[in-house]
């Protein structure tokens, strides 16, 4: 977008100079005596000026076809992200770690690209890949994959070339590794795994005796164990117990539901054409719990998002209920904060968690040896994990994890076993992060937890969503 | 075009109108040319910008286009009818419209009224002006920061002051019942200035003859007010309303950034909703019709508006 206006800018200016010289000098030249005189000139004027608005006009569109080329050189990599804030410097430093040739590698020309993350990234991206002329390579949710493989907007990895750069499937865990395809083949490489977890403050989580001998979260188990250590939080803090934000969000409650639901070993399918199969008694008993949990009085139901995060940094709570992604930000409060996969409560161990992974968003033509180089960039930045790692995400490639560096990272290795546990969004084209399919299933569990309506009336309403959702025709395929 | 003569059967060339005629044509040609000159760069970026982008779309909301494919197919009244038996777009529509009415009543009585009352001489013209006026001058994403915060349900000054007057606290965006009202609040603070701006202007350009005429025979100030001003202000009123309604009917930024059509879809306006299915949902082709559904709505509503205040004229 910058690099856009700057060359425009650039290649409009001598167009204006021109139009404005010309229509300057016979007016000041020819003296304005009598009309005869005058008309001519004026009339010159417009034409010239006219003629200059033509050629603004002409130059931009043309500066906006050129301006890939011209800012970057045919030979730089361009890569599309969604990383702000801290992730994005620590991308920055991993790109200029690869583009320095880390390891004794070739180096890159890499020519980054960050956009804003949310619903209009995946609009972006989409109509980048449609177009045919879209980056080289791109970073999604993993969970956002199945709305953009089945449509052919995202081409296939190369697997042998990936492991001539020492990278294979192997490095994967599997309970991720098995998102990346679709129809046997891999379209997505992760990056890491970002999971829905609890985090605390050690002080308070000790007092309410919820520590187990080496000072980590000790399991809970059942659902009246959750409850109970909400209560005995409360009781250690003298404020609240568990902290939530979802008011007015569109992925919370979807998050802390669907990590729930898929611990009771219920399946979430959504067969294209409908109705989706849902168990609505493990979802309701779900739901359930989720209002009992946040009834108001122990635990607050009425947060949002930064009300949860302002009021947990600010020690008004014993424990939070957030992406592992806000480490970053919590570890610059006072909290002696820990944190832990999200608490086993019913039978299955599961907890909810998206992946950033590379695509390689579909070229009309790609150039075999821009793919290779493409390859190459990936295997290399996912070397470059442990940098990562550093703001709280978990590296999805495994010999990461295996480094002392890695396990002496606090609290980051306290929850990396959430990624073996791994639970996506159901695999359709439109659900995932960002997606107006969390939105929707975010409104009736907002509506219950906020006490409008019944876990019943809540999950028949997301029952409803999701069949209107897959009865619409598929835009992608 | 005062001297067009019917059009008969007569012979032009003997007809001594023709030399006439045809000399001014000749003469409105030139000026018409010019003219075309003077607007033709905007009705360059009029045609690219607006009548292209419509045309484009009337066709569109005929298609199954989607964002992330190519070729498209012709699906005739699909979409419509998917449409008009589409839930969402029902309750969305009515969220519209429910919030053009309870926004656009205040914006209009709230206005009038801060410009009497600066009008009327307070003192201190240029700083009751200058703070009318001054939220308007906000960025959308600004105004709604500043009232997630005010709206917040612990720490918000909303629910604190209710508390100091011993009122229960108040789910100002988490309550279905609330939250447009909420919504409605922050229009009314953040747009009412414009509105209070085109009243003073008009209040300030009022002839005062009849006012002190009134006067004179005794007529007190509220008889006044409700006899001279208003009357007279009647052609702004109508002005201020037509764009308010307009304004509020194409609600979407504000909501967008402090509730996200929540909770539970009862603040998400239908342009919302058009940009969750096409733009979110890549359904351009079904976007497109439910845009052109309530196009049809708003052509509707400005003519209702129109024959209103045409009858009052």
């Amino acid at each position: 977008m910058y690099i856009d206006v700057k060359t425009s800018h650039r290649m409009s200016d001598p167009a204006v100079e021109r139009s404005a010289m010309s229509s300057r000098l016979p007016a000041q030249g020819v003296p304005a005596v009598s009309d005869p005189v005058r008309r001519p000139s004026r009339r010159r004027l417009l034409r010239n000026a006219l003629a200059g608005a033509g050629a603004l006009l002409a130059a931009g569109p043309l500066s906006g076809c050129a301006s890939p080329a011209s800012a970057s050189g045919a030979s730089s990599l361009s890569v599309w992200d969604l990383f702000q804030g801290g992730d994005g410097m620590l991308m920055d430093d991993m790109i200029e770690a690869v583009s320095q040739g880390a390891g004794g590698a070739k180096g890159f020309d890499v020519d980054r690209t960050i956009l804003d993350w949310g619903p209009s990234y995946y609009t972006k991206l989409a109509m980048s890949a449609a177009g045919g002329r879209a980056s080289d390579v791109a970073a999604m949710h993993l969970s956002r994959l199945a709305g953009y493989a089945p449509g052919g907007l995202v081409d296939a990895f190369d697997l042998d070339l990936l492991a001539e750069y020492g990278v294979t499937s192997e490095d994967f865990a599997p309970a991720v590794w098995s998102r990346t395809q679709y129809e046997g083949t891999v379209y997505a490489i992760p990056l890491d795994v970002h999971p829905f977890i609890v985090f605390y403050d050690k002080k308070a989580a000790e007092q309410a005796g919820l520590l187990d001998t080496s000072g980590e979260l000790a399991p809970m188990g059942s659902p009246e164990a959750l409850l109970e250590a909400g209560r005995a939080l409360a009781e250690a803090t003298g404020e609240a117990g568990i902290l939530f934000g979802h008011v007015t969000d569109t992925a919370q409650t979807w998050r802390l539901f669907a990590g729930l639901y898929a611990q009771t070993g219920a399946g979430f399918d959504l067969p294209d054409g409908g109705p989706p199969r849902i168990d609505t008694d493990a979802a309701v008993r779900v739901v359930t719990l989720m209002t009992q949990l946040f009834d108001g009085r122990t635990n607050p139901n009425n947060l949002d998002y930064n009300g949860a995060m302002a009021a947990f940094t600010n020690g008004r709570g014993g424990m939070a209920m957030l992406g592992e992604w806000e480490l970053p930000t919590l570890k610059k409060s006072r909290i002696d904060l820990g944190a832990a996969p999200f608490p086993q409560v019913f039978d299955k161990p599961a907890v909810y968690t998206d992946s950033h992974s590379f695509v390689l968003p579909h070229q009309d033509s790609p150039d075999p040896a821009r793919r290779r180089e493409a390859h190459r960039y990936v295997a290399q930045i996912l070397k470059q994990s442990l940098t990562w790692a550093s703001a709280g995400h978990i590296p999805a490639y495994q010999p990461v994890l295996a480094e002392p560096e890695y396990a002496a990272l606090d609290p980051q290795s306290s929850y990396a076993d959430a990624a073996k546990v791994a639970v996506l969004d159901p695999p359709n084209w439109f659900a995932g992060a960002g997606s107006n399919f969390q939105n929707r299933m975010c409104q009736p569990l907002q509506s219950a937890l906020l006490g409008n309506t019944t876990p019943e009336k809540a999950v028949r309403q997301m029952v409803r969503e999701a069949d209107t959702l897959l009865r619409q025709p598929n835009p992608v395929a | 075009m005062t001297t067009t003569a019917p059009l008969g059967t007569e012979d032009r060339t003997q007809s001594p109108a023709v030399p006439a005629r045809g000399r001014r044509t000749a003469l409105g040609r030139i000026r018409t040319g010019n003219g075309l000159v003077f607007v033709l760069p905007f009705l360059l970026v009029f045609a690219l910008f607006m009548v292209w982008p419509i045309v484009q779309g009337i066709w569109m909301s005929f298609t199954d286009s989607s964002l992330a494919l190519r070729d498209t197919h012709f699906v005739g009244l699909d979409n419509y009818t998917e449409a008009f038996g589409d839930p969402d777009v029902w309750s969305s529509l009515g969220n519209t419209l429910f919030f053009t009415v309870v926004s656009s009543v205040p914006l209009v009585v709230v206005a009038l009224a801060m410009a009497l009352l600066v009008h009327s001489g307070l003192a201190g013209q240029w700083a009751w002006r200058l703070s009318f006026f001054a939220p308007y001058l906000l960025p959308v994403t600004v105004v709604t920061m500043i009232w997630t915060w005010l709206y917040q349900p612990e720490l918000g000054m909303a629910n604190q002051l209710l508390d100091t007057f011993g009122i229960a606290p108040v789910g100002w965006l988490s309550d279905e019942s609330v939250a447009m009202w909420s919504v409605a609040a922050l229009t009314v603070w953040w747009t009412v200035g414009f509105n209070f701006l085109l009243y003073l202007a008009a209040l300030q350009s009022l002839p005062t003859t009849f006012d002190e005429a009134a006067a004179l025979d005794g007529a007190g100030a509220w008889r006044r007010l409700w006899s001279i001003t208003l009357p007279q202000l009647r052609r702004t009123t109508g002005l201020v309303a037509m764009l308010q309604v307009l304004a509020s009917l194409k609600v979407f930024d504000q909501i967008y950034i402090l509730t996200k059509g929540g909770p539970n879809g009862s603040t998400r306006p239908v342009l919302e909703y058009v940009y969750d299915v096409g733009f979110t949902g890549y359904r351009l082709g079904y976007a497109s019709a439910v845009s052109y559904l309530f196009f049809a709505l708003i052509v509707l509503v400005s003519l209702v508006q129109l024959r209103l205040f045409r009858r009052e004229d």
